[in-house]
């Protein structure tokens, strides 16, 4: 890993203008292998503990499903409030095919996905279909959450009911180590990464940020929404059914919270907009912000809830596009404002644009 | 079938009550209030503190409503000050953001200080028998505020000026603005009525079923559905909803089972708000 790191970690593109088209492969790579050279040294520090490893193989699935809600929402604007419900469909459909059906832990893993995949693609296209508008698609997809909950409840000699399921597939391999479950979901966050990195360098990635900036000109100009839409959500529905599933193998019990709404969904929005919405790395920070911030305030139970509540207020009153849109266009005016006349080139004056109109946001 | 579409619309007046208060504040202010719930939950507490005290059942359920009211007028001035400077979309999300903020601090602190704590009211006497079917008292008891409520908001809408004054405001804020009507201080009416719905919501539900420091998702999450499928801001809407609402789901848990009673009544939320998307009463912009 760290021989791919002498190049440099060129975090000055961290969440930077997105809109560089110069850039070259090497330069997406750059920050994706730092950030997995970084995490890749957790395990030296807790791997002690067999507590903590879960926790951090916990934060790291949240990792996964932020990256993939932030392909649906971040990239076209479609609020899936089914996150935890599509990644359930992987982690029950994977743990019902391996030990009810009999099917190899990979084959499960990977029908679950593809399960959790059209389902997430039908709801796009449904929402898609009736032009539904953000909070119209957060409702229908809310319901599709709570009927998925109603259903893990009441099918309880499939599901195992409010108890949850314990998963017998896989006990004695090495899924249920301490370490390796932790560079296997960190593989996971790091492919997302590329493919959410690849995608937004790809005509894919314009299309999308077309039509999240101005769905209207977006249409105007020969993109076919509907059809990036739901191109957004397979891709974004198969992320959370592959890191659902996978999770389950190494937590070896799921239950109704493993993938419940409050507990992954409400999670995830407030990770991602934490990190910045529509940024590549944004997701990143939010889970592992608040994976340690929750670690940090285990003692207080209960009370960790009202910090959560008190620190959501402030962030999107403060900074309401989130931690590295915000930092980054800061960066950005330090280094217009030091710099000579030459040094101001577009890119600063584009950044100092974005600080002002990030400013008038929090102003207003 | 009596006894099951008696049963429905017991259940769809509490549905209806429950969405009253939400739809409301989101037709006219473009404000989603996620802490509806909380709301209720915090009225809640009040009541069952005041009777552990010892006041007497109707002046406690006096205080649940008044402590509503008030905290509607605190989130009116407080939170939702930045709310109200932006329009459209940006408003409806940061509301929902910040309201889900205020959400978990009350659920946290709630969980933390009263885990156990729960209100409910118990309605005395037996079994009234309604067309042959006999019906808990409490139910009828809370059905019957749900109606005198719902016939109160009717006539405050169509018959006062004040109310009059406040669906100017949902159908045209601009056009209210030019004829002299301030929307906020509506807003900020509204804001206190959806509280003290909101504390009649805990009060009424209390009568058939407990209502704990656990209970705020859930009333949210159902005032939401119940709201989107009658229509944004139309209180009508909202209990013909309920009422629908409630049917499909006890001729459903009748029928097949309680489990995918709750699925059909979800999915047929879904059917309404994909085949109208304005909602049953609602108005196509």
């Amino acid at each position: 890993m760290s021989d791919r790191l002498t190049g440099g970690t060129g975090t000055s593109l961290i969440g930077g203008a997105e809109a560089r088209a110069s850039r070259s492969l090497a330069v997406l790579l750059m920050p994706i292998a730092a950030v997995g050279a970084a995490l890749a040294l957790v395990p030296l520090w807790l791997g002690g503990s067999r507590v903590l490893m879960g926790v951090a193989v916990l934060g790291l699935a949240y990792a996964c499903y932020t990256i993939a809600f932030n392909v649906i929402f971040g990239s076209t604007g479609q609020l899936f409030l089914c996150v935890g419900a599509l990644a359930g469909i992987g982690g029950y459909g994977g743990a019902i095919l391996a030990d009810s059906v009999g099917l190899p832990i990979v084959a499960s893993i990977l029908v679950a996905t593809l399960a959790a995949t059209l389902i997430g693609g039908l709801l796009s296209f449904v929402a898609v279909r009736r032009s539904l508008g953000v909070i119209f698609t957060g409702i229908v997809t809310l319901i599709f959450s709570l009927s998925f909950d109603a259903l893990v409840l009441g099918l309880s000699d499939l599901t195992g009911g409010d108890t949850g399921r314990l998963i017998k597939s896989g006990a004695d391999t090495f899924l249920r180590d301490r370490i390796p479950p932790y560079y296997l979901m960190l593989t996971l966050v790091l492919v997302f990464l590329l493919v959410h990195g690849l995608l937004r360098r790809a005509h894919v990635g314009w299309a999308f940020r077309a039509l999240r900036d101005d769905e209207v000109a977006a249409k105007l100009a020969g993109v076919d929404v509907a059809r990036y839409r739901v191109y957004a959500a397979l891709i974004g529905a198969a992320m959370l059914g592959l890191a659902g599933s996978t999770y389950a193998f190494t937590e070896g019990r799921i239950s109704p919270t493993t993938y419940g709404f409050g507990k992954v969904d409400v999670v995830v929005v407030v990770m991602l907009a934490f990190g910045g919405i529509g940024t590549l790395f944004g997701p990143i920070v939010g889970a592992v912000t608040f994976t340690i911030v929750d670690e940090i305030l285990i003692e207080f139970g209960q009370l960790r809830q009202v910090a959560y509540g008190i620190l959501i207020i402030i962030l999107f009153l403060r900074m309401p596009r989130g931690l590295i849109p915000t930092v980054s266009s800061l960066w950005r005016r330090i280094r217009g404002l030091e710099g000579s006349g030459a040094a101001k080139s577009t890119d600063s004056a584009a950044g100092k644009l974005e600080a002002v109109s990030g400013e008038a946001q929090s102003a207003e | 079938m009596t006894a099951n579409i008696l049963d429905g619309i017991v259940l769809g007046f509490q549905l209806g009550l429950l969405a009253a208060g939400l739809t409301l504040v989101y037709g006219l202010g473009g404000v989603l209030n996620l802490a509806y719930g909380q709301m209720a939950v915090i009225s809640a507490m009040v009541v069952a503190f005041a009777l552990d005290a010892g006041v007497p059942a109707l002046p406690a359920v006096g205080l649940g409503l008044l402590a509503g009211g008030l905290l509607g007028l605190f989130l009116d001035l407080t939170i939702l000050r930045p709310v109200y400077r932006l329009r459209g979309e940006a408003r409806v999300l940061l509301s929902l953001l910040l309201t889900l903020g205020v959400s978990f601090i009350v659920d946290g602190f709630l969980n933390w200080r009263y885990p156990l704590k729960a209100l409910t009211l118990h309605i005395g006497g037996g079994a009234v028998e309604i067309l042959g079917v006999p019906m808990r008292r409490g139910s009828l008891v809370a059905s019957a505020i749900t109606l005198v409520t719902f016939a109160g908001l009717f006539v405050f809408f169509r018959y006062t000026s004040l109310g009059r004054a406040v669906r100017s405001v949902i159908e045209d804020e601009e056009g209210a603005r030019l004829v002299g009507i301030y929307p906020n201080r509506m807003l900020r009416l509204i804001l206190v009525l959806s509280g003290v719905l909101a504390a009649l919501v805990a009060v009424t539900r209390s009568m058939v079923t407990p209502v704990d420091t656990t209970s705020g998702l859930s009333i949210t999450v159902f005032a939401l559905i119940v709201t989107v499928v009658g229509g944004l801001g139309n209180v009508a809407g909202a209990l013909l909803a309920g009422i629908i609402l409630g049917i499909v789901n006890v001729v459903a848990a009748d029928l097949i089972g309680s489990y995918i009673s709750l699925i059909i009544l979800l999915g047929a939320a879904a059917v309404t708000i994909l085949i109208r998307p304005a909602g049953l009463l609602g108005v196509k912009e």
